[in-house]
């Protein structure tokens, strides 16, 4: 588990004065309630679909994970190899949670999930990232999405 | 990740993260963020446990839905229960035990023990219906191969195209021990994933051959082929503590905080 206190001094205090990007302004964006919102997952995992080309290092672009990607199709190629991969081969749910989405809007807790899905690598510069996540909003908005999961890895 | 909040709600796109690391997060200070305190790599909780799963995405969700931000963090109450290890479980029987840590000796323990663990991957594949291996684009003999060169000291030439024999081997090594991985979780039993990373890196002879063609590595006059190595092929926790040391930074790519 990541809780500080439960970690080796070491490596609690290196992750807690890890150097985070600081900004100076709070986005806030409201909308309608769940039950009517259009949900996009966006993760940091490196995922990609199999035979695409994986994140090499830390590259800032991201990749599309299309309509109709099947459990057997999508890979993890995150550039660290310090995080479990083992509930991800067990169930892609853990990583990308999209069969838990689909239940929800079948019972219509959230409106609708988006057909198309995004993936950077997380260890990317966020500098760097940052006119590619301006870009890809404008994809999300052309697809009607007004809630997005961010997913860490 | 809480960076990419930011962007996407300067752009109108409203946004909740997921939180693996609270101090990071409360820097950043994304809009919304839901922490849970769950391994690094399990965002959503355990796998195979879809009413767990639903609770952590549906907390996040449900703060797009609180009016009390800008900035909220929110702590998910409950444990992973599958970190805890499963004493049913047992890893499958390997032929060799990697005692000769000679980089031509493993490379040929390799030979044997990737075709040794076939069944148990087999059954891993008509359980769960699918494979994580696949990012080096070889099949799983040629893998073996193309990493067992490599610690026979040669540098075999890419058989990628676009891909340096370097980071070809990094991605090989992905899938080695995602096969491994696989194999030792192909059974009734539900291991935790320290008793799976235990198993691969102190009992078999892939485990072993990354520990030792790492070290070696280390060695190389090419900064690439450190920074890879050093960075890329075994997790810190498993470098042993007489090997060489660890972490090589370079201005394009410095060591992987996690959390990101």
């Amino acid at each position: 588990m990541v809780r500080l206190a439960d970690l080796p001094p070491a490596q609690a205090q290196r992750l807690a004065a890890f150097d985070c990007p600081k900004f100076t302004t709070e986005p806030w964006v409201t909308g309608p309630p769940l039950s009517r919102r259009r949900v996009a997952i966006v993760s940091s995992a490196g995922l990609l679909v199999r035979g695409g080309v994986p994140f090499r290092g830390r590259d800032p672009d991201y990749h599309t994970i299309p309509p109709g990607t099947r459990p057997e199709d999508l890979l993890i190629s995150h550039v660290s190899i310090n995080f479990d991969r083992t509930g991800f081969q067990e169930d892609w749910n853990v990583v990308f949670p999209i069969d838990r989405l689909n239940e929800l809007a079948a019972e219509g807790t959230i409106g609708l999930v988006a057909d198309t899905h995004y993936s950077f690598m997380g260890a990317a510069e966020p500098d760097l990232i940052e006119p590619h996540a301006r870009e890809l909003a404008g994809h999300l908005r052309h697809d009607e999405v007004d809630a997005v999961l961010l997913a860490p890895v | 990740m809480s960076a990419l909040g930011h962007y996407l709600e300067e752009e109108g796109i409203a946004t909740v993260a997921i939180s693996l690391i609270r101090p990071q997060t409360e820097k950043t200070r994304p809009p919304r963020a839901l922490w849970v305190p769950f391994q690094l790599g399990r965002p959503f909780g355990p796998p195979g446990e879809p009413g767990f799963q639903r609770g952590v995405v549906l907390a996040a969700l449900r703060l797009l839905e609180c009016k009390a931000g800008p900035v909220i963090i929110e702590d998910f109450p409950d444990d992973d229960p599958r970190e805890k290890a499963d004493p049913s479980w047992l890893p499958p029987p390997l032929l060799t035990v990697p005692a000769n840590h000679a980089p031509a000796a493993l490379a040929s323990r390799l030979d044997v023990e990737i075709p040794t663990l076939a069944p148990s991957h087999r059954r891993w594949i008509a359980a769960d219906g699918r494979t994580t291996v696949g990012l080096s684009g070889l099949p799983m003999p040629e893998l073996g191969d193309y990493v067992g060169e490599w610690l026979r000291g040669r540098e075999p030439p890419s058989p990628r195209s676009g891909f340096s024999p370097i980071l070809q081997l990094r991605f090989a090594a992905d899938d080695l021990k995602a096969y491994y991985l696989e194999a030792g979780a192909g059974g009734l039993a539900r291991p935790s994933s320290r008793q799976l990373g235990d198993w691969f890196w102190s009992s078999t002879a892939a485990g072993a051959a990354l520990i030792v063609l790492r070290d070696a590595l280390l060695a190389s006059a090419n900064d690439r082929v450190k920074l890879i190595a050093g960075n890329f092929l075994v997790p810190g926790s498993y470098v042993p503590s007489t090997a060489r040391p660890g972490t090589i930074a370079a201005t394009s790519m410095g060591p992987w905080q996690p959390g990101q």
